[in-house]
């Protein structure tokens, strides 16, 4: 039995609902440090919903959410002051769909901003005058050279393609030192050598921190998570370690889900006889060796 | 696309192409209205005889005054019928003194524009910030804010400038006034626009990193909106230098005085010459504005 202590993510009584649409439901969830973490499920299941909540950027409407010993959540549970807000996004490193680079500044100038919480590193007049530390500057060039992107340090974030952004926001990450990595789905814009290369950068940041991704590859399980977390409708389906899980069980997940949320069950169907069921390949079948990307 | 939203939103418009048809039927009949009302009444003349003071004005603007300033003559007497000399002018010297004279009211110019386009950017600042949707003001502030700007930019800066001129008296003080209250308008649209577009995702990505909210300004916000800020001032300054040659007519201080002297005098050749200043004006600091807009953009 695991302490508080040890506990990065602990959920009670998780409720959030938007617009009186129920988007999760969680009695209880906790990921313990160092854990390597996957979220599956169909489209509309509340994985992204569930990191935006971890990540402060979705309020929930019931229960508490304590990440990194800092407890948070619904209108029974504590504030938290904007400064703890702050030390507590410092520790959380997030790539996400709805986090975009600065379109104006460089991939370098971008990646540097990953340290902007480090303490007395960053003054907010060296932003202004994009005068950067030296140091972080190196550290940032050394992160990019190893993602590929050493030819494309000085270039606009908003030239790069879609697939160097990831790339970027990954770097990004590493300059934050994060102690916990929300990752939705980063690996999404990303060819299937690209896909392999983002995999192991994140795992590198990853190197001693807590890993919750969302996978929508199960190709990618083997590589990303220890944990697998299926959602369907906002709750919890099941919640294994990666070696008990059976195909079955994620193909069950995926087969005959609503898009929608738990509201509208039984409403919104929407039949996925037409699509396969995904693919569940072993650990022992290295993701390169895979036949096509979904 | 957006347009294609607004029009379907409308029941009394025919959908698609039809109804894009039927605007463009709604225009031609405008068109139409506008050019036989102005018939009918007889009003579309050419004058009693266009070609003839076509050639004399060309003819005049073919010799812009200034050459005087080498090919005029020294000593040209005015004589009166009976041969008495009257005066003595000195051709060359005159046009010396118009073209001083024309200096100094260009640098007038150039000061209401800048000044007026300045303190009309300081103005339409906290407007635009109240009316930019995306910052949520509180709604009658924002309604409030949206009025101002929207009355300002429908009334002209001459009609300021003619108002300013019975309240402030004749001088530059009046055009820096007129031009800062109409730009105020065009400003506060700008800076709402610029801010409109302002990039959610990439100010929450900052935020994420655990920033302060100095630090999000100048890493997140600044960059994007500050450049766009910085445009939107040199095009309203361009346009208000294009603005305030006009504002002399109404007796607001430069060029616009020398134009309405040497056109109330028919002194075409003077005209040619501070035209000729007004293109130069113009095209050196569009030319400039541009290539800055483009740097920053």
């Amino acid at each position: 039995m695991p302490d508080q202590t040890d506990a990065v993510i602990d959920v009670r009584n998780l409720r959030v609902a938007v617009g009186g649409r129920l988007l999760l439901d969680v009695p209880a969830l906790r990921v313990r440090s160092g854990e390597r973490v996957a979220l599956v499920g169909p489209n509309g299941a509340g994985k992204s919903s569930l990191l935006k909540v971890f990540g402060g950027f979705l309020p929930a409407t019931q229960g508490a959410v304590t990440v990194l010993g800092r407890p948070f959540g619904g209108a029974d549970a504590p504030k938290l002051p904007p400064s703890q807000w702050r030390a507590l996004r410092a520790e959380v490193g997030q790539v996400m769909q709805g986090l975009h680079l600065v379109a104006r500044l460089s991939a370098l100038e971008n990646v540097v901003l990953g340290a902007l919480a480090r303490p007395r590193t960053m003054p907010a007049w060296r932003s202004w005058l994009r005068c950067y530390p030296p140091a972080l500057c190196q550290e940032a060039i050394e992160a990019l050279t190893e993602l590929g992107l050493a030819e494309r340090l000085h270039t606009r974030a908003d030239r790069l393609s879609g697939g160097e952004r990831q790339k970027v926001s990954l770097a990004r990450l590493r300059l934050q030192r994060p102690r916990l990595i929300l990752a939705d789905e980063p690996t999404s814009a990303l060819d299937p050598s690209a896909t392999l290369q983002a995999c192991q950068a994140l795992l590198a940041v990853a190197h001693r921190a807590t890993l919750l991704t969302v996978v929508h590859d199960p190709a990618l399980l083997p590589l990303l998570a220890d944990r697998v977390i299926g959602l369907k409708n906002g709750r919890v389906a099941f919640d294994l370690p990666l070696a008990d899980l059976r195909p079955s069980r994620l193909a069950e997940l995926y087969d005959g889900a609503p898009e929608r949320g738990v509201a509208s069950v039984g409403a919104g169907r929407c039949d996925h006889s037409a699509n396969a069921a995904p693919q569940f390949h072993t650990p022992a079948s290295p993701p390169q060796e895979r036949p096509a990307l979904a | 696309m957006q347009v294609a939203a607004t029009l379907r939103s409308r029941p009394w418009l025919p959908r698609g192409r039809l109804g894009f048809f039927a605007l463009l039927v709604a225009y031609a009949a405008l068109v139409l209205a506008c050019l036989l009302t102005l018939l009918a009444a007889g009003d579309l003349s050419w004058g009693r005889a266009p070609w003839q003071n076509l050639q004399k004005t060309v003819a005049e603007f073919a010799h812009p005054s200034f050459l005087e300033l080498w090919f005029g003559p020294e000593r040209l007497e005015y004589r009166s019928d009976d041969g008495t000399l009257l005066r003595v002018e000195n051709r060359q010297q005159v046009e010396a003194n118009f073209l001083a004279a024309l200096a100094r009211a260009t640098w007038t110019t150039f000061q209401i524009a800048t000044l007026g386009s300045l303190l009309a950017a300081l103005l339409a600042l906290p407007l635009g910030l109240l009316s930019a949707r995306n910052l949520h003001a509180p709604r009658p502030l924002a309604l409030a804010a949206s009025t101002v700007l929207d009355v300002s930019r429908a009334i002209h800066t001459l009609v300021f400038g003619l108002l300013l001129v019975g309240i402030v008296g004749l001088g530059p003080t009046a055009g820096i006034l007129a031009i800062a209250l109409h730009s105020m308008g065009t400003y506060g649209k700008l800076y709402a626009e610029s801010i409109e577009t302002l990039d959610m995702g990439a100010v929450d990505a900052v935020r994420a990193t655990g920033a302060s909210p100095l630090q999000v300004f100048f890493s997140a916000v600044a960059p994007s909106v500050l450049p766009q800020f910085v445009s939107n001032h040199l095009y309203v300054w361009e346009f208000n230098i294009r603005d305030s040659t006009i504002l002399g007519l109404i007796g607001a201080g430069g060029l616009g005085l020398l134009i309405s002297e040497a056109v109330s005098l028919f002194q075409w050749s003077r005209l040619a010459t501070i035209l000729l200043v007004v293109v130069a004006l113009v095209t050196v600091f569009d030319t400039a504005s541009r290539r800055i807009r483009q740097a920053l953009l």
